[in-house]
C-alpha cells in the first residue's frame, strides 16, 4: 500500500520538483539569492530573432552567389551577436537579491516592495525587476547595493504576497533578452479601503462625541511638550525638528478630549456588506486615530482591547485586513 | 494647460498610438540615420544615379525633420498618410522596372531595396521600426559586394558595422538612459569591444562554415562587356588591348619562372579565314597530347573573369587543369569541358567568377597532329589577297622543302623594312597584300595572319593561335600578372605532322618577346603605364597594391569550397567524421565564451580592483569569526575589527582609510596617489595572519 501510493506521488513531486526549479513557483528563496547560471535564462529578443534571420538569409545569399565578403559580413555580424549573448548572461550572473521590506498599503492603492540588488565588483546596466504587473528599471554601480521599490497595485485587502521576481536585461544589444526568477517569501498588508464618507465616529463609552468630525481635536494649540514615541506625525512639531532644536510634540487642548470610541463591527447596521463594515471600520479607526481617541475594536472572533498609538493603529487595521470574509 | 509640443509623428492618426517609451527618440532616429547612410553609400556608387540620389534624400529629409521646430514648419511632409508612400514606392517600383527593362532580377531588386530602406527610414517611428531598418541596412551591407569584392569594398562596409552596434545600443536604451548618456564614443568603444570579442567566433565560422559547390539558384547573367580575347580576330583588335592596363590572370609558379621567351600563354585558335577577320573553328575535343615526359612546369593561374570560356596555360598543356593543387580533390566536372585537338583548354560555361586552377604544362613549341582533316581545314584560303599567294608560291618554288620555306618568309619579314607599330593605318580591301607590299607597318595581328597566308597559299596547313605572351613578375610577392597588354597573336604550322610554333613578330621585332611590348614599340606611341618597360614609383606603388590584391583575393575572395576542403586537408579535419568535427567546434565555441567571460571578469577586477581587494578583507574577516553589518561602512568595519584584534589595529585601520578613500574620495581614475593606494592596501592585507590564526589569536 504505501509503495503504490509513493509511486503515485512520484511523477507529480518530480514534476512539482522540475517546475520549481525551472520557474520557481512556490516562494521557496532565501535571503539572499546570487544569481548563477542554473537560474538565468537567455532567449532572443524580438529584435534579436529578427536580425538572425536577417542573417540566415544574408548567409544564404552569400553561399549561392559564393560572396566571400557577404560571408564576411554575415559572420562579422554574427559574432556580434554572440558576444552579445555572452554579456547579457554576464550583466545578470553574480547578482545578489535579498528582500528587503513590505510595506502596508490601503486596498486600491499600491504597495510598496522593497529589494535590494548587489552587483559585485561589476557594474550592472539595464536590470529591470519585475513582480505583480510593475517593473522598475534601473542600473547598479560596482560595489553598491541599491535599493528597488516596486510599487504593486492593489485590489483587495489582505495579505499580499510578493510573489515572483523576474530580474530582466536586454543589455548590451537588445538581441538577447536574459532573466531569472526569485521567489522570496516576502509579504505586505493591504488594509480595507477607507469608507469615503463615513459617518462619524460613535459616541464611545465617555459620554457624547464632542468631536465628530475628527478635527475638532486640533481646536486649540496649548503648548509642546517632549516627544514620545507613538506620536502621532501630523502633530510633531517638524520646524523644531527641522531647526535641530530636538523633537517635540504639539499638544491641543482638544488632545483626547473625545474620550475613548468603541468601534463594533455588530453594531453596524445589517444592510451594509461585510466589506463595507470593514471599510467603515478602517475609516473609524483612521478617524479615531487622527482625532486622537483611544478606541478599542471588536469584530466577530477577533478583539482588540482599548488602546491608541501607531502600534495600536497598525493592529487595529492589519485586524480588518486579515479578517476571514467568511466570518460574520 | 501643457505646452509642450507633441512627439514627432508621422501619420496622425491613421495608426493605434504608440506608448511614449516605445518612439524612436531623437538620439535614436540620429543613430539610424548614420547606419541608413553608411550602408547605402557602398550601394549607390552601384546603382544609377538617380534611384541612389533618391534614396539618400529620403533618409536626409527624415534626418532634417528630427527637429520639432522644422517638423511642425513641414506639417504637411510629416503627416503624409501611409498609403501615400505605399503608392510611392509602387511608383518607384514602376520607374526601376522602366529602367532596367524588367524587375525580377538581381539589380533592379538591389535598386528597389535600397529606395525602399529610405522610404522606410522616413516612416520610422516607433522602435519595432528601428528594428525593421537594422535589419535591412544589415542585408544591404552584402549587396554591394555583387559587383565588387574588392579591398574597398570591403572597406566600405566598416563603417556601417561598427555604426550597427551603436544603433542597435540606442535602440536598447530606455529613455532615461538615453538622456543620461549622450555620449556616442563610449557606445562606440563599448560595442567596438564586443565586435573584437566576436572576432573568432567570426573567423571560426568563415573557416569552418561548410561552402556549397555550385550555387542553389541560378548565377546573374552578366551583360557587360569585358576587354579580353575573343574568338575571332578582327585588324585593330590587338592594337586596342594593347592600350589596357587590366589584369588577364595572375600566376603563381611552382618552382623557376619560365624565361620570357618561353611564355606564350595559349588561348583561342584560330583557322577560319574570310580575308579579312580571323575565327575560331568549333572546338572538338582531344586527348592530351603531350607525353608525360621532359620537363614539366606546374603553376597556378587565378583568372579573371573574362565572359569567355576559356581558360589559358603556357605552350603546351601538358594536363587538364585541376581547382585546386593542395587538395587532390577531384575536380567538379561542371567546370571543365577539356582540352581542343588544338591544344585548347575550354570551360563549360563562360568565367564570370575569379576563377583558380592549376596547370601543368609541358614547354615545347611542336606538338604531333592528330588528324589529317585537321590538316585540310587548315589550308583553306578565300580568294584575293592574289599578290601574297603568288608570292608564296614563287617563293615555295625556289626552296626545297616546307622548313626552308618557312625559314625564308620569316627572313623576308627580317630583311624588308617591317615597322612594329600600334598605329598601323587601316587596310579595306585586300588587306594582307597591302600590308605585305605597301604599308608594311602592323602589328601582331597583322604578321600573324600575313604569315598564316602566306604559308598556307604555299600548301603548308597553318592557323593563328591567340593569347598572351610575356608577362611581368611582380617583386612583392614573387607572382606573374599578364595583362591586357600582353595580348598577342602568333601562328602555327603542320610540318611534316608536328605542328610547330612561329613567331613573325618576333622575327620583326626581337625584343617584344624578350623584353616586352615597349622595348619593341618605336619611342613616342603611346603605351600604358604598366606595360612600359620603365614606369618609374607609380609602377613600383602600382605593383605592390597588385601584390596586396592578388593576396587578397587568394585568401579572401576564393576562398571557395576547393580551397576550404583543401585548408581541411592541411589541418587533418577531414580524417574526423563529421560529428567529431562538430563537436570540436561546439568545444572551441565553448572555450571561446569562457575566454571572453574570463577577459570581462579580469577587466572588472583590474578596474574594481579596491572593491575586489576589500571582499577579499571581509572575507578572511568573515571566516575569523567576525562578518561585516550590511549597514556598516568600511572605517565604522576596520574599527570593530581593531578593537577584536588590536594587535593588528594598524594594519586594519589602514586597510580601512586606504579602500574609503580609494571608494569614495576624489581620485582621479588612472592616478598615482591611486597606485599608491593600491599598494598600501595590498601590503597592509598582507599583514594580516590567515583567517584561521586570526580566529585563535582572539
Amino acid at each position: 500500500m504505501l509503495t503504490s501510493a509513493s509511486q503515485a506521488a512520484w511523477p507529480a513531486n518530480w514534476i512539482a520538483r522540475v517546475r520549481q526549479r525551472a520557474f520557481r513557483t512556490s516562494p521557496a528563496d532565501r535571503d539572499p539569492v546570487i544569481l548563477r547560471h542554473s537560474r538565468i535564462y537567455i532567449l532572443p529578443t524580438r529584435r534579436g530573432f529578427m536580425l538572425v534571420l536577417t542573417l540566415g538569409v544574408m548567409l544564404i545569399a552569400s553561399l549561392n552567389y559564393s560572396l566571400s565578403l557577404g560571408l564576411g559580413v554575415t559572420f562579422f555580424v554574427s559574432g556580434l551577436v554572440a558576444a552579445a549573448l555572452l554579456h547579457t548572461f554576464r550583466n545578470l550572473a553574480g547578482i545578489k537579491v535579498r528582500p528587503l521590506a513590505a510595506g502596508d498599503t490601503f486596498a486600491g492603492e499600491r504597495l510598496a516592495f522593497s529589494v535590494e540588488l548587489m552587483g559585485g565588483a561589476s557594474a550592472r546596466s539595464e536590470i529591470k525587476l519585475q513582480a505583480r504587473g510593475t517593473h522598475v528599471l534601473s542600473d547598479v554601480r560596482a560595489g553598491a547595493a541599491l535599493t528597488l521599490t516596486l510599487l504593486a497595485p492593489t485590489a483587495k485587502r489582505g495579505r499580499i504576497p510578493l510573489g515572483r521576481l523576474t530580474l530582466s536585461s536586454d543589455f548590451p544589444l537588445g538581441l538577447w533578452r536574459g532573466w531569472a526568477y526569485v521567489h522570496f517569501p516576502l509579504e505586505g498588508i493591504a488594509y480595507p479601503k477607507p469608507e469615503a464618507s463615513a459617518p462619524p465616529l460613535p459616541q464611545g463609552p465617555g459620554g457624547p462625541d464632542a468631536f465628530a468630525t475628527g478635527r475638532g481635536g486640533d481646536a486649540d494649540l496649548a503648548g509642546i511638550r517632549e516627544y514620545q514615541r507613538g506620536d502621532p506625525p501630523q502633530r510633531v512639531a517638524w520646524k523644531a525638528v527641522a531647526r535641530g532644536a530636538g523633537w517635540f510634540t504639539k499638544a491641543f487642548d482638544g488632545t483626547g478630549g473625545g474620550g475613548p470610541v468603541t468601534l463594533d463591527y455588530a453594531a453596524l447596521p445589517r444592510e451594509l456588506s461585510a466589506e463595507a463594515k470593514l471599510s467603515r471600520l478602517t475609516a473609524w479607526v483612521l478617524a479615531a486615530e487622527r482625532a486622537a481617541r483611544p478606541f478599542e475594536l471588536r469584530l466577530p472572533g477577533a478583539a482588540l482591547a482599548l488602546g491608541q498609538g501607531r502600534e495600536h493603529r497598525r493592529l487595529a487595521l492589519s485586524t480588518l485586513a486579515l479578517f476571514p470574509a467568511d466570518r460574520t | 494647460m501643457n505646452s509642450r509640443p507633441a512627439p514627432f509623428r508621422f501619420f496622425n492618426g491613421t495608426r493605434a498610438v504608440t506608448p511614449r517609451a516605445d518612439i524612436l527618440a531623437p538620439i535614436q532616429v540620429r543613430w539610424l540615420g548614420a547606419l541608413m547612410v553608411a550602408a547605402m553609400l557602398p550601394q549607390a556608387a552601384h546603382l544609377p544615379l538617380g534611384i541612389a540620389a533618391l534614396g539618400l534624400a529620403l533618409v536626409a529629409l527624415r534626418v532634417f525633420l528630427i527637429s520639432q521646430r522644422r517638423a511642425r514648419y513641414f506639417a504637411a511632409l510629416t503627416e503624409l498618410p501611409s498609403w501615400a508612400l505605399a503608392v510611392f514606392a509602387v511608383v518607384i517600383a514602376f520607374g526601376i522596372r522602366q529602367w532596367y527593362g524588367y524587375l525580377l532580377g538581381r539589380e533592379p531588386s538591389v535598386a528597389f531595396l535600397f529606395v525602399l530602406c529610405g522610404i522606410k527610414f522616413l516612416e520610422a517611428r516607433a522602435r519595432r521600426d528601428g528594428t525593421l531598418l537594422v535589419c535591412l541596412a544589415t542585408f544591404l551591407l552584402i549587396t554591394p559586394f555583387l559587383s565588387n569584392q574588392s579591398m574597398f569594398a570591403a572597406l566600405a562596409a566598416a563603417p556601417a558595422l561598427m555604426i550597427l552596434g551603436g544603433a542597435l545600443d540606442a535602440l536598447e536604451r530606455s529613455t532615461d538612459s538615453l538622456e543620461r548618456q549622450r555620449d556616442w564614443r563610449a557606445t562606440l568603444v563599448r560595442t567596438l569591444t564586443l565586435m573584437a570579442q566576436g572576432l573568432p567566433i567570426a573567423l571560426l565560422l568563415f573557416v569552418m562554415f561548410p561552402r556549397l559547390t555550385g550555387p542553389l539558384w541560378g548565377l546573374p547573367t552578366d551583360r557587360s562587356a569585358r576587354t579580353g580575347l575573343s574568338d575571332t580576330m578582327t585588324p585593330g583588335m590587338f592594337t586596342e588591348l594593347t592600350l589596357s592596363d587590366d589584369v588577364a590572370f595572375r600566376v603563381d609558379f611552382e618552382g623557376p619562372t619560365p624565361r620570357p621567351s618561353q611564355r606564350y600563354w595559349r588561348g583561342p585558335v584560330l583557322s577560319r579565314f574570310d580575308g579579312r577577320v580571323w575565327s575560331a573553328a568549333n572546338p572538338q575535343l582531344g586527348s592530351v597530347q603531350i607525353p608525360n615526359s621532359g620537363k614539366n612546369i606546374t603553376y597556378t593561374v587565378t583568372l579573371e573573369p573574362s565572359g569567355q570560356p576559356w581558360l589559358f596555360a603556357l605552350d603546351l598543356p601538358a594536363a587538364l587543369p585541376r581547382v585546386d593543387s593542395e587538395s587532390g580533390a577531384a575536380t567538379p566536372p561542371s567546370i571543365f569541358l577539356g582540352l581542343t585537338r588544338d591544344q585548347q583548354l575550354i570551360a563549360r560555361a563562360p568565367i564570370l567568377q575569379p576563377l583558380r586552377y592549376t596547370q601543368v604544362s609541358n614547354l615545347r613549341s611542336a606538338y604531333p597532329a592528330t588528324s589529317v582533316f585537321e590538316a585540310r581545314a587548315n589550308l583553306r584560303l578565300p580568294a584575293g589577297n592574289r599578290r601574297s599567294v603568288e608570292f608564296a608560291r614563287d617563293l615555295r618554288a625556289n626552296v626545297a622543302d616546307d622548313a626552308a620555306f618557312i625559314n625564308a618568309v620569316l627572313q623576308f619579314y627580317r630583311n624588308e623594312p617591317f615597322v612594329y607599330t600600334l598605329a598601323a593605318p587601316l587596310l579595306e580591301r585586300e588587306p594582307v597584300d597591302q600590308f605585305l607590299f605597301e604599308s608594311r607597318r602592323g602589328f601582331c595581328e597583322h604578321y600573324a595572319s600575313s604569315f598564316v597566308v602566306l604559308l598556307r597559299a604555299a600548301g603548308i596547313p597553318a592557323r593563328v593561335v591567340t593569347g598572351y605572351q610575356g608577362g611581368e613578375i611582380n617583386p612583392n610577392g614573387g607572382y606573374m600578372i599578364v595583362r591586357q597588354s600582353d595580348a598577342h597573336a602568333w601562328a602555327e604550322a603542320l610540318v611534316d605532322g608536328v605542328w610547330r610554333r612561329y613567331d613573325p613578330t618576333a622575327a620583326v621585332a626581337p625584343s617584344r618577346v624578350e623584353r616586352g611590348l615597349a622595348s619593341a614599340l618605336p619611342a613616342g606611341e603611346s603605351v600604358p603605364l604598366f606595360a612600359r618597360f620603365d614606369g618609374g614609383w607609380l609602377k613600383d606603388l602600382g605593383l605592390a597594391w597588385d601584390a596586396v590584391n592578388h593576396g587578397w583575393r587568394r585568401h579572401v575572395i576564393d576562398f571557395n569550397y576547393d580551397r576550404q576542403r583543401a585548408l581541411w586537408h592541411e589541418w587533418s579535419l577531414d580524417l574526423f567524421s563529421p560529428w567529431q568535427v562538430v563537436g570540436g567546434l561546439t568545444f572551441v565555441a565553448g572555450v571561446w565564451g569562457g575566454a571572453v567571460l574570463l577577459w570581462l571578469a579580469i577587466r572588472r577586477r583590474r578596474q574594481e580592483r579596491a572593491l575586489v581587494l576589500w571582499e577579499d578583507v571581509c572575507r578572511r574577516l568573515s571566516r575569523a569569526g567576525l562578518p561585516r553589518h550590511p549597514y556598516e561602512g568600511p572605517l565604522a568595519f576596520v574599527e570593530r575589527a581593531a578593537a577584536r584584534w588590536p594587535q593588528f589595529g594598524i594594519a586594519l585601520k589602514a586597510i580601512g582609510e586606504a579602500y574609503a578613500t580609494l571608494r569614495y574620495g576624489n581620485l582621479a581614475a588612472e592616478s598615482r596617489e591611486r597606485a599608491a593606494l593600491i599598494a598600501t592596501l595590498k601590503h597592509a592585507i598582507g599583514a594580516l595572519p590567515s583567517p584561521l590564526r586570526l580566529r585563535h589569536a582572539a
